[in-house]
């Protein structure tokens, strides 16, 4: 670790340096930073700032709480907007009955659960590649790995129905699988560009340190390199996770004539039949309160996840630096 | 320089390396480049699917031909103020994730409570459920009406971008909706910057309002670019995209032809925004 410790050192003297030189308007500065330093003008700014932000982002949520748990008479109510004057559940039973909640439920978080572990490791492996090892072509390969990033899926969607339909994989979980144990799927060459990042702003002494001791590549990377991403192991497994859950395109061409889907398109398949149910003049009032209530039902989870996973994920965001 | 057979430690290093980015390649050339060039083969073909496979007959450039000229509704009207809308809307992105990853980088009490607020737009953005919340205007901000913001612009801003402008604006929360994953990439990578470089820095005598210029943003920049990058390719998928709906399994051929026009515009858009990030890198070195 001394070997680290000093390459980083070496590494930001010159940045330390500027920093003592620099002086961009000094009466700004010594202003701003007296403030900043006091914390006087800081805290409160970055509060109201933070806050307004935050509401922003929580209102929807609000929202489908407080819809979801009207009944008839506090959604016909006028003087009802954000708080109900009475708790009713039964439109939450009935959402998850429309969504077939349990089936459904298991069948995301396997299919999810599934790729985003894949992912994360294969993403891994190319991106260690990527950013620290030497194979034929490597400038070319990066090139791909960028083109991958920016390729809409749309341009490849239609070929890839047509592959999956001979292979036999339609209605199953392969076409989400599969691509992701090869470290592509949704979104991976974003993945792989995370790793890679990370993995070129570590000290070059590391690899060099493990290499010497004659450490072979696959124990270096099983023991050590691996292991020090877990910063960005935890970004990607909850992105990764996130993403699969919620993704509706590819479930939606790959397999949407399956009898179990996950609950993106099961949502997708309860708001027609209700659009259905609408045109036969049913359900009206509670429409709204009811779609509420699937859309809680399937975001619950997800927040589920990331309030256990967040304790990591800050930790291991904190513990990037690897230095201290 | 000995290439792939041969012995020494170059050579074996260029062995394991290579064993380590087959998979990746593998899966490259089955599930991208295998795709990508049956799309482009299709996109100059007439397909037919029959009761016993597949028929193509060749047709030349005749797709791209009706939906560049003869049929240009989808891109001019449609396709052209969206991407006037995205050019305004990632710098706000970017400039505001950026804001806010530095804010929350800080140590104030509440912290952890803000950071599990800030993932909720990553849910959000990805899944059905903003749909629903577009359709019902929460999208919009008060402020704009309140302010009539929209006769200013329409009296000042010429008609092509005033349009855009509008729109974006009235999507603005929308707009914030879409940074989550901004600010947590800007989040991490600010933890990449070692703490002990600032500690240097404080003892030597620099403020914080300094350590912001010297060594945060020009720290970040790798980052900013990842993000950018992100954003643009984000948007493109965006469920207010007109194209993203209509490359669909009703006529191959032409859906094939649309995603690859299509393509070809986000790619120069990208490619200019690597010419640009080159410059910066340039200069950034130059006057380091």
């Amino acid at each position: 670790m001394e070997l680290v410790k000093a390459g980083i050192r070496r590494l930001y003297a010159v940045r330390v340096a500027k920093a003592r030189l620099a002086m961009p308007g000094a009466a700004i500065r010594r202003l701003a930073d007296a403030a900043i330093g006091r914390g006087m003008l800081w805290k409160p700014v970055v509060y109201v700032v933070l806050t307004c932000v935050a509401f922003i982002y929580v209102k929807p949520i609000l929202y489908m709480v407080t819809t979801m748990v009207k009944d008839a008479s506090n959604i016909l109510d006028p003087a009802v907007i954000w708080v109900p004057r009475s708790i009713h559940l039964g439109h939450l039973e009935k959402a998850a009955g429309m969504l077939d909640y349990g089936k459904s439920f298991l069948i995301s978080a396997s299919l999810a659960g599934s790729v985003s572990v894949l992912q994360t490791f294969s993403c891994a492996v190319a991106g260690y590649a990527f950013a620290r090892l030497d194979f034929p072509f490597k400038k070319f390969w990066i090139a791909m790995l960028l083109f991958s990033f920016i390729m809409p899926p749309q341009v490849t969607i239609l070929p890839s129905i047509m592959l999956f339909k001979k292979l036999g994989w339609m209605d199953t979980f392969l076409p989400m699988v599969v691509p992701a144990l090869f470290g592509h799927g949704l979104k991976g060459a974003m993945f792989v560009i995370i790793y890679r990042s990370f993995y070129s702003t570590l000290p070059k002494e590391l690899d060099e340190a493990a290499r010497i001791d004659g450490a072979g590549l696959v124990r270096l990377f099983f023991r050590v390199m691996f292991p020090v991403a877990r910063s960005a192991s935890v970004v990607v497994l909850l992105f990764s996770f996130v993403w699969n859950w919620n993704d509706f395109y590819f479930p939606s061409l790959y397999m949407f004539t399956a009898e179990s889907v996950p609950l993106s398109i099961s949502l997708a398949r309860m708001a027609g039949e209700m659009a259905q149910a609408q045109g036969a003049g049913e359900l009206t009032v509670f429409a709204e309160a009811i779609k509420m209530a699937a859309s809680f039902l399937i975001i619950m989870p997800l927040i589920g996840v990331y309030l256990v996973a967040q304790r990591w994920f800050i930790e291991g965001v904190e513990r990037t630096g690897l230095v201290e | 320089m000995k290439r792939f057979p041969g012995r020494g430690p170059e050579a074996q290093r260029k062995r394991e390396g290579a064993l380590f980015i087959a998979p990746w390649v593998i899966g490259f050339l089955s599930f991208i480049a295998f795709p990508l060039f049956y799309s482009l083969y299709m996109s100059l073909h007439q397909v037919k699917i029959t009761v016993d496979g597949v028929e193509y007959a060749f047709i030349g450039i005749k797709h791209y031909r009706e939906i560049l000229i003869a049929d240009g509704s989808l891109l001019y009207e449609e396709l052209l103020p969206f991407l006037r809308e995205t050019a305004i809307m990632i710098p706000i992105i970017l400039a505001f994730s950026l804001a806010v990853a530095l804010l929350l980088n800080m140590r104030f009490p509440g912290r952890t409570l803000f950071r599990v607020i800030f993932f909720l737009p990553v849910i959000f953005s990805s899944g059905q459920i903003v749909q629903e919340f577009i359709t019902q205007g929460e999208g919009s901000l008060s402020i704009v009406k309140t302010l009539r913001l929209d006769e200013y612009l329409r009296e000042y801003v010429p008609a092509g971008w005033a349009g855009p402008i509008q729109n974006v604006m009235d999507s603005f929360v929308l707009i914030l909706w879409y940074s989550g994953v901004q600010i947590l990439l800007f989040l991490a990578g600010r933890q990449t910057l070692p703490a002990s470089v600032y500690e240097a820095a404080r003892i030597d005598g620099a403020g914080p309002w300094n350590t912001l210029w010297t060594i945060t943003l020009p720290g970040l920049v790798p980052y900013m670019f990842l993000n950018l990058m992100y954003t643009v390719v984000d948007l493109f998928t965006f469920p207010g995209n007109p194209v993203v709906s209509r490359v669909n399994t009703v006529n191959y051929g032409s859906s094939s032809a649309l995603a690859w026009i299509y393509f070809s515009i986000v790619l120069s858009i990208v490619l200019l925004t690597l010419l640009l990030y080159a410059r910066i890198e340039k200069w950034l070195s130059g006057k380091r």
